[in-house]
């Protein structure tokens, strides 16, 4: 997928060992960060998402300046404007501004899924570790909750705990995190387990330290590689997941705009408006699209063996 | 060795299964005692009617005594009754399950049927165009979100079509309500929905069984078959994609819950009455009973794709022992 630079990238410090000069030993996260850089269009990608949640975050910025417009605002006397100035892309039922909706629909869908991210990954690492690390009942106890909950539908389990939880984004993210965990608590203890029987693991003990500090500064430290590449192969799933949600009624609640929930009423469109239908669904493909490559190049930068 | 393997895992699933009622109970019973459905319908009612409806419906039962009560009925069979309408909750699950049916069952037969080729093709070629632009189309599938990719294809192949006077799909239903439900009838009403899903399925596993391939044609015996001077084609498709397909038979077991609950967002899209749908339409309306049966029927099904793809899993490759 990288391409012939790649391995010439690879070759490099061999041959800098031989002559004796050449580059010093590089660590693995500084190799990580090159076969990165390496990747171009895993690093287009990056960039891209890096943009959207710059525009994400500065949205009150961009409605002010550049479509003067605010999200929420009304105006039935320019309902359903086709894509020309003043309104970039148009305007919906209501006469509000597309682009503007779409811009801090942006915050909702890269805000939840960041949150997610973090949740999964906190909880199903502390999970995993523990699992992984003191075994026996504990680990019974723990992988069969992890089971039971990659057991359910994850969707009928969205489904239900949308609705009883009024979703808003932190909820929403709380309740797509609450499958999430489990997946990452799966991987976290197959690579606690694999680690613990390493020397340093034990030579580490044997000087004395303490369960804590062992989980913590000497296993956590090599869980994270598989944690980055999870997290970021995640990214996508949840922004899909969490549009459908929107879609179905079930996530984000109007008037707050997210890209899903500008999707609801969509077939009402189809014969005047089209460009209603398309643009949320292109900034979520679009979006998700990049997660996913860019999520690929982390995953061959930091785990080469995966490839 | 592999009775005992079952037992255990079986022993395990009622544990899972345990954990899964309870985790949709507590749910449930979030809500439960604080709304009867359909309630809002009927604004004359007095309250110790509401009451009385509450009674009825089991709902003033302290939340022990309601799931003994449901798990018993599971155990003989017996869903309990929709609290909506009052018929099973096992009629409604029978009477949406061979739409359902249709429609994975088709999408995963399509999926399996293009991806295996297109996953092959990718492998032997690797990095010619060809591969290429597979790849590209099967990143796209997966990163596409299935109801906006539902509504453009309403919007292209019913909508303008339709328009422009030319022959269109209907966009909604299994079959027409008038005259309708013979077999092109419903071939009709499937191709779009069908389409959506098996877009999903092939790209996903065209990708697998690529990596698979290439993984297995790097393989000693592989370069053993071709030394001996065997031609490249019976390499090729009876060492090698015989190998590569085992993983594809556990990535199908674990679809199988995907029969039931994969298509539940092209199910509303297009209005195809199926259990996702069902299980959908009657989780807003507050139906417990029903949603609960439907979890747990869906459930029943994931434990049981994993246990059979393990299985098959060992069938298929001596070298798997299970201990």
């Amino acid at each position: 997928m990288i391409g012939p630079s790649r391995v010439a990238e690879l070759d490099l410090p061999a041959s800098g060992i031989e002559t004796g000069a050449g580059r010093p030993a590089q660590s693995y996260w500084n190799e990580s960060w090159e076969r990165l850089r390496a990747n171009r269009i895993g690093m287009i990608a990056g960039i891209l998402i890096l943009v959207f949640a710059v525009i994400a975050v500065m949205a009150p910025l961009f409605s002010a300046v550049l479509t003067h417009y605010q999200p929420q605002t009304i105006d039935l006397s320019a309902t359903f404007r086709p894509p020309v100035s003043p309104h970039f892309l148009g305007t919906d039922e209501l006469g509000r501004d597309t682009l503007t909706r779409l811009i801090w629909g942006a915050r909702v869908t890269l805000g939840v899924a960041l949150l997610t991210v973090a949740v999964s990954l906190t909880v199903g690492t502390a999970v995993g570790m523990l699992a992984g690390y003191y075994g026996g009942w504990l680990d019974d106890v723990l992988m069969r909750l992890v089971d039971t909950v990659l057991a359910i539908p994850a969707i009928f389990l969205f489904i239900l705990m949308s609705i009883l939880f009024r979703p808003t984004p932190v909820s929403l993210a709380l309740i797509i995190a609450s499958v999430g965990w489990g997946q990452v608590a799966r991987l976290v203890r197959g690579e606690v387990l694999s680690v613990k029987q390493r020397d340093f693991i034990l030579a580490t003990r044997s000087i004395g330290a303490r369960h804590l500090r062992l989980m913590l500064r000497h296993l956590l430290p090599n869980v994270l590689p598989v944690l980055i590449v999870a997290a970021s192969l995640g990214v996508g799933q949840i922004i899909l997941i969490e549009a459908a949600l929107d879609f179905l009624g079930l996530g984000i609640q109007p008037p707050t705009a997210s890209w899903g929930n500008m999707l609801t009423n969509a077939e009402s469109y189809f014969f005047h408006s089209v460009w209603l239908v398309y643009f949320p669904g292109v900034m979520i493909f679009v979006t998700v699209l990049a997660s996913n490559v860019f999520g690929n190049a982390i995953r061959d930068a930091f785990d080469p063996r995966l490839k | 060795m592999l009775a005992k393997y079952v037992a255990r895992r079986f022993f395990a699933s009622i544990v899972v299964v345990l954990g899964v009622t309870l985790i949709t109970l507590v749910l449930m019973d979030r809500t439960r005692g604080t709304y009867v459905p359909g309630i809002d319908l009927n604004p004359s009612l007095r309250p110790d009617d509401i009451a009385r409806l509450r009674a009825d419906l089991g709902l003033d039962r302290p939340f022990y005594v309601w799931y003994l009560t449901w798990i018993w009925g599971v155990l003989h069979g017996d869903f309990g009754r929709s609290m909506i309408d009052g018929s099973t909750v096992m009629s409604h699950i029978l009477d949406r399950l061979p739409n359902t049916l249709e429609l994975t069952g088709t999408a995963i037969l399509i999926g399996v049927v293009i991806a295996i080729p297109v996953g092959v093709v990718g492998a032997l070629r690797r990095g010619s165009k060809t591969d290429h632009t597979m790849t590209v189309v099967s990143v796209a599938g997966v990163a596409v979100p299935q109801f906006w990719m539902g509504l453009i294809l309403i919007l292209i192949f019913s909508v303008t079509l339709e328009q422009r006077g030319l022959p269109w799909l209907p966009s909604s239903g299994a079959y027409s309500a008038v005259n309708g439900g013979d077999f092109f009838d419903r071939l009709e009403h499937l191709i779009l929905p069908a389409t959506v899903l098996s877009f999903f399925y092939t790209s996903t596993w065209s990708r697998f069984i690529r990596s698979s391939m290439l993984e297995v044609l790097s393989q000693d015996y592989i370069r053993t078959a071709r030394a001996k001077g065997m031609s490249e084609r019976r390499v090729v498709y009876l060492h090698g994609l015989r190998n590569a397909l085992i993983p594809l038979v556990t990535l199908i077991g674990l679809e199988l819950p995907g029969l039931v609950s994969g298509g539940l967002v092209v199910e509303v899209v297009f209005g195809w009455p199926g259990i996702g749908k069902l299980a959908f339409e009657r989780a807003l309306q507050y139906d417990y009973t029903t949603v609960m049966g439907v979890t747990f029927f869906a459930t029943m099904l994931v434990i049981a794709g994993n246990l059979l793809a393990d299985l098959l899993y060992g069938v298929l490759d001596p070298r798997i022992r299970y201990t």
